[in-house]
């Protein structure tokens, strides 16, 4: 079966509340899937493992910013991610190391891509995925974020528009 | 049981890992592939995670208490006054004070937290069709081998670190 994707933003959907439902991935509510938030969570407990003044307050208690679903332990869907997309290619012989071509795509860029999608992502409070989700769980500001990232994607394309042309 | 969470979500990142894989999942790139060329493939997968999701809270809402703060206009004030009587402060919870997760999640100031909506949604939806996908292709892409996606990432990791040593506490400072 070819796995479209409407198919798996179906099943992601429906996974995203299993997980909150039964698994408890909660506190915060809505946290089922979302990248830019366990990428936070595993980075900020490593580093406050690794360095402890990163994270620590008062009384010695490691105090590690983040879901508090992830304080003793990070959750890892991250590592899950990029294992399972690494077999899929694997699998399908598509895995092969490139580099883009457009000179806003390169890996310098991108470099600073990555870090400033990231700070606009904690600001929000969730990647597109859980402002998604947080839309679907009824919170009338993450629709005003999903507006938001409309607005940022139009704006965008007219950016790569006018660098294309040129 | 803390190990529980662990577990199930890397599980659930080797079946999301494998379906984006294949599926060539993007959920900015929906928004972008439509505005651009009106090629809807992507973006059905943006509506049917928000319809599949909404039905699973809305059925689940009845099976399990990790729901029970479901529609979160109406039910999430529970949380917020709960909270607020624990660390002393007497508000009235609005009903647009967003889902917790924002740098100033207990402020009880609801125009904060839409400025902070406004800000960091915009910046998502730029910086990303820049980067030509949202976090979670970038991460599918460096599993497939794309130098500039593993870049990608180095940089998402120091974000984060960045935000919270001198972000977070700025914004607290001006908007909490």
């Amino acid at each position: 079966m070819r796995i479209t994707a409407l198919i798996a933003g179906s099943i992601f959907g429906l996974m995203a509340a299993l997980a909150q439902a039964f698994f408890r991935i909660i506190p915060p509510p809505a946290y089922g899937i979302c990248i830019a938030c366990h990428m936070r969570d595993m980075v900020n407990w490593i580093a406050a493992h690794i360095y402890p003044i990163y994270g620590l307050t008062g009384g010695g208690a490691l105090k590690i910013p983040g879901g508090p679903v992830s304080y003793k332990f990070p959750l890892l869907t991250i590592v899950g991610i990029l294992i399972g997309a690494f077999i899929a290619s694997r699998i399908h012989k598509e895995f092969s190391w490139k580099t883009m071509r457009v000179s806003w795509q390169r890996p310098v860029p991108e470099f600073f891509w990555g870090l400033f999608v990231m700070i606009s992502a904690l600001i929000f409070g969730g990647c597109p995925i859980r402002t998604a989700l947080k839309t679907a769980y009824l919170d009338i500001t993450a629709l005003i974020g999903l507006v938001m990232i409309f607005i940022g994607v139009i704006i965008g394309c007219e950016v790569i528009k006018k660098k294309v042309r040129r | 049981m803390s190990l529980l969470p662990p577990i199930v979500t890397i599980i659930l990142g080797l079946l999301m890992g494998y379906l984006g894989q294949r599926a060539r999942m993007c959920f900015v790139g929906g928004m972008r592939d439509w505005y651009l060329v009106r090629d809807t493939y992507l973006v059905k997968g943006l509506f049917a995670f928000l319809v599949f999701s909404f039905v699973g809270f809305a059925i689940f809402y009845f099976l399990s208490p990790a729901i029970k703060t479901f529609p979160w206009f109406l039910n999430g004030s529970a949380v917020f006054d709960q909270k607020w009587t624990s660390i002393g402060i007497s508000a009235i919870p609005s009903n647009l004070l967003p889902v917790p997760g924002d740098p100033i999640t207990w402020s009880p100031k609801a125009a904060s937290h839409i400025i902070l909506a406004i800000i960091g949604g915009f910046g998502l939806g730029f910086c990303s069709t820049m980067a030509g996908g949202c976090p979670f292709r970038q991460h599918i892409m460096a599993a497939e081998g794309s130098r500039s996606a593993i870049t990608y990432l180095v940089g998402f990791a120091i974000g984060a670190i960045i935000f919270h040593r001198f972000l977070a506490p700025l914004i607290k400072i001006i908007l909490g």
